[in-house]
């Protein structure tokens, strides 16, 4: 069986330069690129039109932005190439949640590693050494965690302003890289995956590791929970994506490879239901997965420059314009510097 | 390999060359034939002269009219003084934006005699005995190097970076350039290639096709050099590694190129004055030579090509040392990315995929867990010792911290200026994919065991 996409829409050179990464809302998609400005497109509305920009964000690029998976939408927060993050909030005039993206919070780089409260002051907290690279934001919206390159996950606590939990994954700063990081739907586990091909998942109720994963070799780019919190997918250099019981803590299987030589995966998401994986490469193709069976169902590509970013749309209940299907969507971006959307062909 | 005949700038190729060509389809030993020289087309003159440079009679004549102001002061029992100025320049300042000292800042400061301190004294004496040299070296008209300076009485002057510093800090004091001091860096960068260069002194250096023993490829300090003849030569590559110029060389790279004949240039690394300022000059007294650069695909190597293209910040004040039209030839991003045997391709390596694969069913399989249990029979969870995965290509590698913390403030720089250029915002690209994938990579990454005469015809030919 596999299943049937159409090129939906794409946004042409959405940024300046290449699109690092993309993260979306019940209503938008926001995208984070070389170039200094985020954008947030409204995925609303057949054409995706362009919804806001928000200029200089970041002086040297965005190589992260995040929102909340399953979440209300109105939390984002994104790491520029300098190390600092920035956390936004979507507030309307009398502060009411929805509207206007606006900057809430910055942690520069000197206040990253810091356990204690760090808003805009450069404190020096333990652990200063590495820079900050992947985040994730809580279903909730009301936790943050962070990696960074000497294996540390650091976990925030956005109300409070602090951060309440470090997991070291290395002796005192040494550990590997930790390039990847997600949250359990449910809160409760924080998974990290690293350069040495390690995959880590922590409790964070206990504040401890519970289980220490192998079964990649090469470096860890993406890390994912499945909405039920039953799995954990994990892929990066090797090209295949491994699957990992959350429960057990076991690895029941990988991906088919799809040639013997299957490129670097750089970005995967899980869909709504937990029926389909995504998966974005640097081949500049994006596939679609079947979980259970490790079979791929789908694949798209636009061009073969690298895809840094893929990304299900939350499911909608509503068609976005008359007459048109109400099949998931998905995007994908990278190299091109635009943005591309895939709709399910369903029968109707 | 076909000749990118439509993409030749100037002169068409004639016979000889198309019969070289297709015997190059067969040749399995890559014995390369050297090129002939185009046919008869009139072509611009190839000899240059070289402009004499800078204020030689300037620096003379402040450092005369200095030495007789002390020599007044100590008949009249007053305190001798040197001015010195020491440059300073604020980190992130573009090395083009503080041309007249801007944003930089200087402390005008004297050096006295009888001075404040046993400290004072002594630079004193240092910068009365480097007067001294250079005011000889200028009568005579000689050069002095740095080195010569410090051996002249290493107790006194301490280290040969003090020398440096100093000798720098005087002629910005002046307002000239070291050079104009008749003062000079040992020589350290290499050249190649098919030209002549005629120096003031009557005698010629042809540089030749290969490397010639002793010293007979060192590029000499520009202000010696009266004419250069480029013959036909259309292009120049600076190397990074010395290893890679030398293997070019020895091969007669600068002769056998299908870009045409051309000039292989190294720093040896970290790119020297006298280097700079004959690239510099070289450019300006002859435009249309292609300058290309060609640098490992690290952040060190992008700050080297930006020193190249623009100075460092350290001897802002010295002048013609730049290179802004020089271009990045390599390594970039795509020439990781788009090799198959590197990011391509990877045997399945992973130990536990056995043969399973084969049925489209999953097999479970064991892994290191550590399942959170009771309190009474819990463990400390281990923390396993990793290893960098060593990819199949030894010339690619992890970046380290450091090298991920050069990149953020190379990033930096190349933002401090106002309106970055295209090349500017090449260079930020590149140094943004490096941080994302992670890699770094050798000039070696191109290379055919060890020829990388091939990769560099494709890129040089465009």
């Amino acid at each position: 069986m596999s299943k049937q996409y159409l090129t939906a829409h794409t946004v042409d050179q959405a940024h300046p330069t290449e699109i690092f990464s993309l993260a979306p809302t019940p209503t938008s998609l926001f995208s984070a690129s070389g170039s200094s400005a985020l954008r947030i497109h409204a995925t609303t509305d057949p054409t995706f039109p362009l919804q806001q920009t928000i200029p200089n964000a970041h002086k040297l690029g965005c190589h992260h932005v995040c929102t909340a998976r399953g979440g209300a939408g109105y939390v984002a927060a994104t790491v520029g190439f300098g190390g600092e993050i920035k956390v936004w909030k979507c507030k309307d005039k009398d502060g009411n949640l929805g509207g206007e993206w606006a900057l809430q919070w910055e942690m520069t780089p000197s206040s990253n590693g810091g356990k204690n409260a760090a808003t805009n002051a450069p404190g020096r907290g333990r652990g200063v050494g590495g820079d900050v690279w992947a985040i994730a934001l809580s279903t909730d919206e009301s936790f943050l965690a962070c990696t960074t390159s000497d294996g540390r996950i650091h976990v925030w606590d956005l109300a409070g302003r602090e951060c309440i939990q470090t997991y070291e994954t290395g002796s005192s700063g040494g550990g590997s890289f930790a390039m990847a990081v997600d949250l359990s739907r449910d809160g409760r586990l924080t998974a990290s995956g690293h350069e040495s091909g390690a995959v880590y998942v922590f409790n964070n109720d206990a504040g401890r590791l519970v289980y220490s994963l192998s079964g990649l070799a090469k470096p860890i780019r993406a890390v994912a929970f499945s909405p039920g919190g039953k799995l954990l997918a994990a892929a990066g250099n090797a090209g295949i994506i491994a699957l990992y019981s959350v429960e057990h803590g076991e690895h029941v299987g990988n991906t088919k490879p799809s040639s013997d030589r299957p490129a670097w995966i750089m970005s995967l998401d899980w869909n709504d239901t937990g029926d389909y994986l995504l998966s974005g490469a640097l081949d500049g193709r994006v596939k679609v997965w079947d979980p259970t069976r490790g079979i791929c169902l789908a694949t798209h590509s636009e061009t073969d420059g690298a895809l840094w970013s893929v990304r299900w749309l939350p499911r909608n209940e509503r068609a976005l314009a008359p007459g048109m299907s109400k099949g998931e969507m998905f995007c994908a971006a990278g190299a091109s510097r635009s943005i591309s959307f895939y709709r399910e062909a369903t029968g109707s | 390999m076909p000749l990118p005949s439509s993409k030749r700038r100037q002169r068409p190729i004639s016979g000889p060359k198309s019969q070289v060509q297709g015997s190059a389809r067969t040749r399995v030993l890559r014995r390369r034939q050297p090129l002939p020289h185009s046919p008869h087309i009139p072509a611009p003159s190839s000899l240059v002269s070289i402009p004499p440079q800078g204020s030689h009679d300037g620096a003379l004549s402040q450092i005369e009219s200095l030495l007789e102001s002390i020599l007044d002061a100590v008949i009249n029992g007053a305190d001798l003084v040197i001015p010195y100025q020491t440059a300073r320049s604020s980190p992130g300042v573009s090395p083009a934006a503080s041309g007249a000292g801007g944003a930089r800042q200087m402390t005008t400061e004297v050096v006295k005699f009888p001075g404040r301190n046993i400290q004072e004294v002594k630079r004193f004496d240092a910068l009365l005995r480097i007067l001294e040299l250079s005011h000889e070296a200028l009568l005579t008209g000689n050069l002095i190097t740095k080195r010569n300076i410090y051996y002249q009485n290493t107790e006194l002057f301490r280290s040969q970076s003090a020398v440096n510093d100093m000798v720098d800090n005087l002629a910005f004091t002046l307002g000239v350039g070291r050079g104009d001091l008749n003062i000079v860096a040992a020589a350290r960068g290499l050249i190649a290639g098919p030209i002549d260069v005629m120096m003031r002194n009557g005698a010629t250096v042809h540089y030749g096709h290969g490397l010639s023993g002793g010293n007979g490829n060192l590029i000499p300090p520009i202000n010696s050099v009266d004419k250069v003849d480029f013959h036909n030569t259309r292009w120049l590559l600076v190397i990074e590694k010395e290893a890679t110029f030398r293997t070019l060389a020895n091969s007669g790279y600068s002769s056998t190129s299908r870009a045409g004949h051309g000039i292989l240039v190294t720093a040896k690394g970290f790119p020297d004055l006298v280097t700079r300022r004959f690239l510099s000059t070289l450019h300006s007294v002859r435009p249309q030579l292609n300058v290309f650069a060609l640098v490992d695909f690290d952040p060190h190597g992008v700050s080297i090509l930006r020193t190249f293209q623009y100075g460092s910040q350290r001897l802002d004040h010295e002048e013609n040392v730049t290179l802004p039209h020089l271009k990045w030839l390599g390594i970039r991003s795509l020439d990781i990315m788009s090799r198959s045997s590197i990011i391509m391709s990877h045997s399945l390596q992973d130990p536990q995929s056995g043969d399973s694969q084969t049925s489209q069913e999953f097999s479970s399989q064991g892994s290191l867990a550590y399942p959170l249990g009771s309190s009474d029979d819990e463990r400390p969870a281990k923390r396993p010792k990793y290893n960098y995965p060593r990819d199949s290509n030894e010339s690619v590698a992890p970046l380290t911290r450091d090298d991920r913390k050069k990149a953020v403030s190379v990033m930096k720089q190349i933002c401090g200026e106002r309106g970055f250029d295209s090349a500017g915002l090449e260079q930020m690209q590149e140094l943004q994919r490096m941080l994302m994938l992670n890699v770094k990579a050798e000039i070696q990454t191109v290379d055919n065991f060890g020829d990388i005469a091939d990769w560099l015809d494709e890129r040089l030919s465009v």
